[in-house]
């Protein structure tokens, strides 16, 4: 993977947005816009840490994942991205900023969450639990809709039944992550599985 | 010894007062295999082209409508396939066809229109016209028929009117969903009534005797 | 009406984009490890099941897949009981029981669409919301009506019973109500194709063993492009494996089975080697 970084910053935000590689190869991906698309997030979410998002462009897979190497306004927020994550999925190797959007912007939300002191009992992300991950997940793409980006949230509540079951007591749950504000860690793993 | 006053009768009249059912029908057994080889014709061509419209039309729902009711007519062709042996056609493909030039060509008109923004064309010729004729030869043949002689063609009359009516229904249905203005409108009268044209010269499904009312034209076509 | 349709008029809303094979493998992107040396595929098995972190999003395409393959199969299914007259069974015709088996074929088509649109949207997905390959009518849907039983109801309906069958599981593992119980039923209709090309195929080449040793070989060539460069396979890195059990049920023999799956594993170590050659031309790491 190139080592070579862009910057990009939109007119109004003040996050530093970097992405790698600068160019892509396996895929028709911009980086420029890619940084556009996360600055704007991060002025959305008032976030104004450095940003690095790092694209996986060898594999179609769509895993997002983010690291933040501390709970401080200065640490930086590392966004990682499987290029599936971020692709047009009618026309493969195109990108979507709708999918970027909605990607980025979920785990953009998880490294905001992380900043609070109650998110201090966390696991990282990738020693989060398939039933953490989709909790945390629901609750991230319920702020997502209501920031205005387009997501769909019966993708989600099937993904959230996969994990906690099929039964009218999760969906309560679901519904209840969905539309909260403003929670913890131990209270979005307290009212995901019901 | 056995007190023979005492054995009730078994004996009844062959037909409880509520059977109404007679002998006398419209049609011989030469008739009903004529009138079955051509039901058997158009229903063939009927779910042939339903079957390869289905790749032709862009709307999910009469893409999967057609699908089902292909199937209806294909298994409307098989009970009159297996009618026409016991009407003594050991050759059923001998009867299977149409019933005079004009009905061949009232098919290659219904089945014309190929590309995908005439799917109105395509359903207005099968459930405003075809299946309206399948109705109406199908109901005259059943009312007209020996009801004790010809029970096995009455009951599959009976399945087969159930279908085209349902089919009529659907197809309806989807035609007034996809007519929405006056042009889908001109569209349809106009492809109605060339079909109809055609359909009129041909006499009906089964030629002039279709339901009874026309007249023998005064030269026989090719056909039957 | 024309007598073949190709494949390029498959009529589509606007909400659907059509692609082909050619398409899909200049994708130089992949989720198997292409490393030569490296035994162990990239991260955890690619098998669908919910232990896949994406298991959710995987079955959805995966589900879209199916929806846009049964439209195809309704498609092939429709053309075949209109394309060939009734006939004999020589030349460009058919025996009219076989036509009247494609018509039954179309209908079973015509549910699984319907299944299959229902459960996507159970899943949250969208109608077209992933591009459509229009591999399996292009393959399957031969000019020569055996060639297209060989096609259509050998290879396109046996990759459906593979497919069906994981995410039967799937549905089972996860507890998902509606999908184990879908496939189940789905399934049932796709063993009785499988039969019906069988059959016919057996019957309509009785007398003409040329013409069975060619549908076959063309099933072959078919049933490897289905392999879609091993996404089926016995191989942890394949999303699906073989059916081997419903197969059996089918009439597919063992010998059948196994050139199958020999045939899934040289369309991995294929895929493997075209991706590794293709990272080699634009001077990427492989």
């Amino acid at each position: 993977m190139s080592d070579l970084t862009t910057r990009a910053a939109s007119p109004t935000s003040t996050a530093k947005v970097t992405v790698i590689p600068e160019e892509f190869t396996f895929v028709r991906y911009d980086a420029a816009e890619i940084a556009s698309i996360v600055a704007e997030l991060a002025e959305q979410l008032e976030i104004a840490n450095p940003i690095r998002v790092v694209v996986d462009e060898t594999t179609p897979l769509a895993k997002v994942y983010e690291e933040i190497d501390a709970a401080s306004s200065d640490a930086t927020i590392t966004l990682h991205a499987e290029s599936g994550a971020l692709e047009d999925r009618k026309h493969p190797m195109s990108f979507s900023a709708t999918g970027a959007r909605e990607s980025l912007g979920r785990v953009l939300l998880r490294a905001h969450d992380r900043m609070r002191s109650d998110f201090a009992d966390a696991p990282g992300d990738l020693d989060l639990t398939l039933a953490e991950n989709a909790a945390w997940d629901t609750y991230c793409s319920g702020r997502l809709a209501r920031m205005g980006v387009e997501t769909n949230q019966q993708r989600w509540r099937y993904n959230h039944r996969n994990r906690f079951g099929f039964d009218d007591g999760i969906d309560v749950a679901f519904d209840a992550l969905w539309n909260a504000d403003d929670l913890a860690w131990s209270d979005i793993v307290t009212t995901a599985g019901g | 010894m056995t007190d023979t006053s005492q054995i009730e009768s078994t004996a009844r009249p062959p037909f409880a007062p509520w059977d109404r059912r007679d002998i006398p029908g419209s049609f011989s057994v030469d008739d009903t295999a004529r009138r079955v080889g051509h039901y058997k014709w158009t229903e063939m061509k009927l779910f042939e082209a339903l079957g390869g419209w289905v790749a032709t039309v862009p709307e999910l729902d009469v893409k999967m409508r057609l699908g089902t009711h292909c199937y209806h007519h294909a298994w409307h062709a098989d009970l009159w396939h297996k009618r026409l042996p016991e009407l003594r056609e050991m050759k059923p493909e001998r009867l299977t066809v149409p019933a005079n030039a004009a009905m061949e060509r009232f098919i290659e008109a219904m089945t014309e229109p190929e590309a995908p923004e005439l799917t109105i064309e395509k359903l207005v010729g099968v459930y405003r016209v075809l299946i309206p004729r399948f109705i109406a030869a199908y109901t005259y043949h059943r009312n007209n028929t020996s009801e004790i002689t010809d029970a096995p063609t009455i009951r599959s009359i009976n399945f087969i009117l159930q279908d085209e009516f349902d089919d009529w229904r659907d197809g309806e249905m989807l035609l007034q969903s996809l007519i929405t203005t006056p042009d889908h409108v001109r569209r349809a009268a106009e492809h109605q009534a060339t079909l109809e044209a055609i359909m009129v010269e041909a006499g009906g499904i089964t030629g002039f005797d279709s339901i009874g009312t026309g007249t023998q034209p005064a030269t026989t076509e090719g056909g039957a | 009406m024309r007598q073949f349709f190709p494949v390029e008029d498959l009529a589509r809303d606007e909400r659907f984009v059509q692609t082909n094979m050619a398409e899909r493998m200049k994708d130089g992107r992949t989720a198997i490890d292409v490393k030569e040396s490296s035994a162990k595929s990239r991260g955890a098995s690619k098998r669908l099941t919910p232990e896949r972190h994406d298991a959710s999003d995987a079955a959805r395409g995966l589900m879209h897949g199916i929806m846009v393959g049964e439209i195809q199969a309704l498609e092939g299914a429709g053309r075949t009981a209109h394309d060939f007259a009734a006939g004999d069974g020589t030349n460009d015709t058919v025996p009219f029981e076989l036509k009247l088996d494609m018509a039954r074929q179309a209908w079973d088509e015509a549910r699984h669409v319907e299944i299959s649109a229902k459960l996507s949207d159970w899943m949250g997905t969208e109608l077209g919301e992933f591009a459509e390959n229009t591999v399996l009518f292009e393959a399957a849907c031969s000019n020569d009506p055996i060639l297209r039983l060989a096609g259509v109801n050998r290879a396109l309906e046996g990759l459906a019973i593979d497919v069906f069958t994981q995410m039967k599981e799937f549905g089972d593992v996860a507890g998902d109500p509606y999908l184990e119980f879908c496939e189940d039923w789905m399934l049932a209709d796709e063993v009785t194709h499988v039969k019906m090309g069988s059959d016919w195929l057996r019957k309509v080449t009785a007398n003409d063993p040329e013409r069975r040793t060619k549908a076959l070989e063309f099933q072959q060539v078919v049933d490897k492009l289905f392999s879609f460069g091993g996404a089926r396979g016995e191989s942890a890195e394949s999303s699906f494996s073989l059916a081997k059990r419903f197969r059996e049920l089918a009439g597919f023999t063992d010998d059948e089975v196994q050139t199958i799956s020999q045939m899934d594993a040289e369309a991995l170590e294929e895929r493997k080697e075209a991706v590794r050659k293709y990272r080699e031309r634009v001077g990427a790491d492989v």
